[in-house]
């Protein structure tokens, strides 16, 4: 059951192009503040057609349409990797205490777990965003409180068949102790889960954040592709939805294409019957 | 009527016989075993007082006393009053202790001092089987058996009151061993024999009492069946395993290392695979056990697991009823039974990966209350599934090293340097190429191999095996069965193998156990 991720990773293309999106993203996102304009400067050219000065035009306010984008991608790539290692690793930290201890830990966890499975996350988050007007930061820290159980669930699962293990067994009889068992089997172990997690998160992250800059709930000190579409749509009877709405959302389905080709490629690696459907 | 004090006997500085207190009764018939080497000639030579008056470089002290007299400082007259006579010898048949130019018939009337009783020595060589139309013939004209049978003779013409055996069948063929065998015992009534071989089947046919020399000094006496039925003396035991006895079904086993003389401690202990410090440098005295006498520091072979009334049942299903089980120091006990008689819950209980409902169990005759790291180094499992036994992110070395460095002991080249040890000690190689491969590289036999050496890398005392061979083919499963004994006569490892095979069984194990309905009963290895 020796398995890969770069071997897997040859014979799949769509994998291949999700990777090489993700890393232009990657690339894009850090290197905008040196070839970009400034995003929030503003000029007098409003609502102009994509020219040399301005390749995608300028909005309303006359700033650069390009370099928001820009910008907003940036967001929404902080947002997915912090908030996606946050919940991952609330999900990792929950789920391994839950599936290792068992026994009351493990019912309790799981009991409170269920009962937030249940409320519906998007309402709540809309609500409390409505009231704090969540910065960045914070919006991370929301979406990670909300994202982490289903991770915890099925880390808390892999955790209890990884325990019974004939190779955690034997190390338990070479005399291991708990701690040495979870840094050199089980953490390792989930390593596939833990990632397939970790880009679940990050795709949701982006989703949320970006949905809810849409509908105008986060706080506008940030730019967000979100925000971006929020702004555009009021212009939408304009020919300028073409340069402005419309890259505005193809930015945003890469990012969220490529986060679910890479997971495609983990699930496939962690269930090798995926591998020919 | 035979009593010997303090016997010591020395070749220059090589000490033979060391110490020698025993006592032979009228009648008895007294065998005295050991490999060849062990001082058992050097023995029957000062009874006969012929080492005495040898060269000095033979130099013996203390007390044989024969009826009284005490053979050490008796004078010639005296001796020669007692040999031949009183005392005679069967010596060891090796080509030169007849004398080639004299016929049979006249060296056996030289014992009677030239007297020719004719009908005395015919008769003699009529009970010893020797035809008696050779009797004119001169040594080199006769076959082994012959040889044996007119040496035999001699012994017994004078009608003497106590006859040493110096390997009296040992180099002979079975049939006329066994002959023999009959023709000595039925001329050894009324007389008291003293028996010196290394063939054990003999000892166990023609004698009552046993003594098991070994390095000069007794080891372990007793009467003879329950020294071959309970030997305690693990040199006793390792002796009786390494004969090939007919009734037994276990792989022979040898005595690990070579005999040597050695001037302090227990004259084993360079052997013995259970020898501590106090074996190094005191030799232990002769001590009454019940009817056995043993010189051992451990008092005799060393119980390393006990069970006691080990229960466990899962929800309503009683998998263990009051389960009673013990294991000693360099033996192999099987558990024997079908899948799902809960041998496995057996072994996983006394590893604590599974609590017991009730019953106790003990290490070393310590009870064991937590499981902790120094259990784990002295108990070791090897477990069913050698698949999956392994982690398939380690490869060979680090999966073989994984138990150092979970006991954080020792550094990680000294850890490497001892991990090769113990690959090789399983035959696999240690080349680089081969340690950095991964399980899922290897073949049944070879991670097997790996799962061993990953066990014997702690140096455990006790190796709990589960089914440790049922995956693999026969080939294979008879190599590693080898490798298993080999392991245990080299390291004295006691070991709990379980199997569903009774094949297997018998080919490796002391004892079978029979575990059925939750109950274990014993079976007789027959």
């Amino acid at each position: 059951m020796h398995i890969s991720i770069r071997k897997n990773l040859k014979k799949d293309k769509s994998a291949r192009a999700g990777l090489i999106i993700f890393i232009m993203i990657l690339l894009i996102s850090a290197t905008a503040p040196f070839f970009i304009k400034d995003p929030e400067a503003f000029s007098k050219i409003i609502l102009s057609r994509p020219s040399i000065t301005s390749i995608l035009g300028t909005n309303d306010l006359g700033q650069d349409i390009l370099s928001r984008l820009i910008y907003g991608l940036r967001t929404s790539v902080f947002v997915a990797i912090s908030a996606g290692l946050l919940a991952t690793l609330l999900s990792v930290i929950i789920g391994v205490i839950a599936g290792f201890t068992g026994g009351l830990v493990d019912e309790v966890i799981m009991r409170i777990i269920d009962a937030m499975l249940v409320i519906p996350s998007i309402i709540i988050l809309i609500l409390i965003s409505a009231f704090i007007k969540p910065d960045i930061i914070s919006l991370v820290i929301l979406i990670a409180l909300f994202r982490w159980q289903v991770g915890a669930r099925i880390i808390r699962g892999e955790t209890l068949a990884i325990k019974q293990k004939i190779h955690i067994y034997s190390a338990r009889t070479f005399g291991a102790g708990k701690a040495y068992l979870l840094k050199r089997h089980i953490i390792p172990d989930l390593g596939n889960i833990i990632m397939a997690s970790f880009l679940q998160n990050a795709r949701s992250a982006v989703f949320l954040e970006a949905g809810m800059a849409f509908i105008g709930i986060s706080s506008l000190s940030s730019i967000s592709l979100g925000t971006i579409m929020h702004n555009a749509l009021e212009f939408y009877y304009l020919p300028v939805w073409l340069w402005w709405l419309l890259p505005s959302g193809i930015m945003l389905s890469l990012v969220l294409v490529s986060f679910t080709l890479l997971s495609n490629l983990i699930e496939k690696v962690i269930d090798p019957r995926l591998k020919d459907a | 009527m035979l009593k010997i004090k303090n016997l010591n006997a020395s070749y220059g500085s090589k000490k033979v016989l060391r110490n020698l207190n025993f006592e032979i009764k009228k009648g008895d018939i007294t065998a005295i075993v050991g490999e060849s080497g062990t001082g058992k000639t050097t023995l029957a030579l000062s009874i006969m007082g012929l080492l005495s008056e040898e060269h000095d470089i033979k130099r013996i002290s203390g007390n044989i006393l024969f009826n009284g007299t005490n053979i050490c400082s008796a004078t010639r007259k005296e001796l020669s009053r007692i040999r031949w006579k009183k005392i005679s010898m069967v010596f060891q048949n090796i080509d030169n202790i007849l004398n080639p130019t004299v016929s049979v018939y006249k060296q056996i009337s030289e014992i009677l001092n030239g007297k020719n009783d004719n009908s005395k020595i015919k008769n003699m060589l009529e009970r010893v089987g020797f035809p008696s139309d050779r009797a004119d013939a001169y040594p080199c004209q006769l076959s082994m058996g012959e040889k044996q049978k007119a040496l035999i003779a001699m012994a017994y013409i004078s009608e003497p009151e106590l006859v040493i055996l110096d390997e009296p069948t040992s180099s002979l063929d079975s049939e006329t061993k066994n002959i023999l065998t009959e023709v000595i015992k039925k001329l050894s009534s009324k007389k008291t024999v003293i028996l010196l071989t290394h063939d054990l089947d003999t000892v166990k046919r023609m004698s009552e009492k046993t003594m098991v020399l070994y390095g000069g000094s007794i080891v372990e006496s007793g009467p003879t069946k329950k020294i071959f039925s309970n030997p305690r003396h693990p040199y006793t035991r390792g002796l009786i395993r390494s004969y090939p006895s007919p009734d037994r079904t276990k792989d022979l086993q040898g005595i690990r290392g070579s005999s040597e003389f050695v001037d302090t401690g227990c004259p084993f202990w360079p052997r013995c695979t259970q020898s501590i410090n106090i074996c190094k440098v005191y030799r232990p005295p002769l001590k009454k056990y019940g009817d056995t006498m043993l010189a051992c520091h451990r008092g005799g072979i060393i119980p390393l697991l006990n069970i006691e009334n080990i229960s466990k049942s899962y929800r309503n299903l009683e998998v263990l009823k009051s389960v009673y089980l013990s294991v000693y120091e360099g033996e192999t006990v099987t558990l024997l039974g079908k899948s799902g008689s809960g041998k496995t819950t057996l072994a996983k209980i006394i590893m604590g990966l599974l609590k017991p409902d009730i019953g106790y169990i003990y290490l070393e005759n310590n009870k064991i209350e937590k499981w902790d790291a120094g259990f784990y180094k002295k108990v070791q499992m090897i477990f069913q599934e050698v698949e999956s036994a392994v982690s398939h992110r380690l490869n060979v070395i680090d999966a073989v090293m994984e138990p150092m460095l979970i006991h954080r002991e020792k550094d990680k080249p000294e850890i490497i340097e001892k991990a090769k040890e113990v690959l090789s000690e399983v035959e696999l190689p240690t080349d680089s190429n081969f340690l950095h491969l991964y399980p899922h590289h290897l073949s049944g036999g070879e991670l097997q191999r790996v799962v061993i050496a990953r066990a014997l890398i702690l140096s455990p005392k006790l190796l709990i095996a589960d089914e440790p061979t049922s995956s693999l083919d026969a080939s294979i499963q008879a190599k590693i069965l080898k490798l298993l004994n080999r392991i245990q006569e080299e390291r004295g490892l006691g070991m709990l193998f379980i199997t569903h095979d009774l094949g297997v069984a018998r080919k490796v194990s002391d004892r079978i156990l029979k575990l059925k309905n939750g109950i274990i009963t014993e079976e007789r290895l027959k």
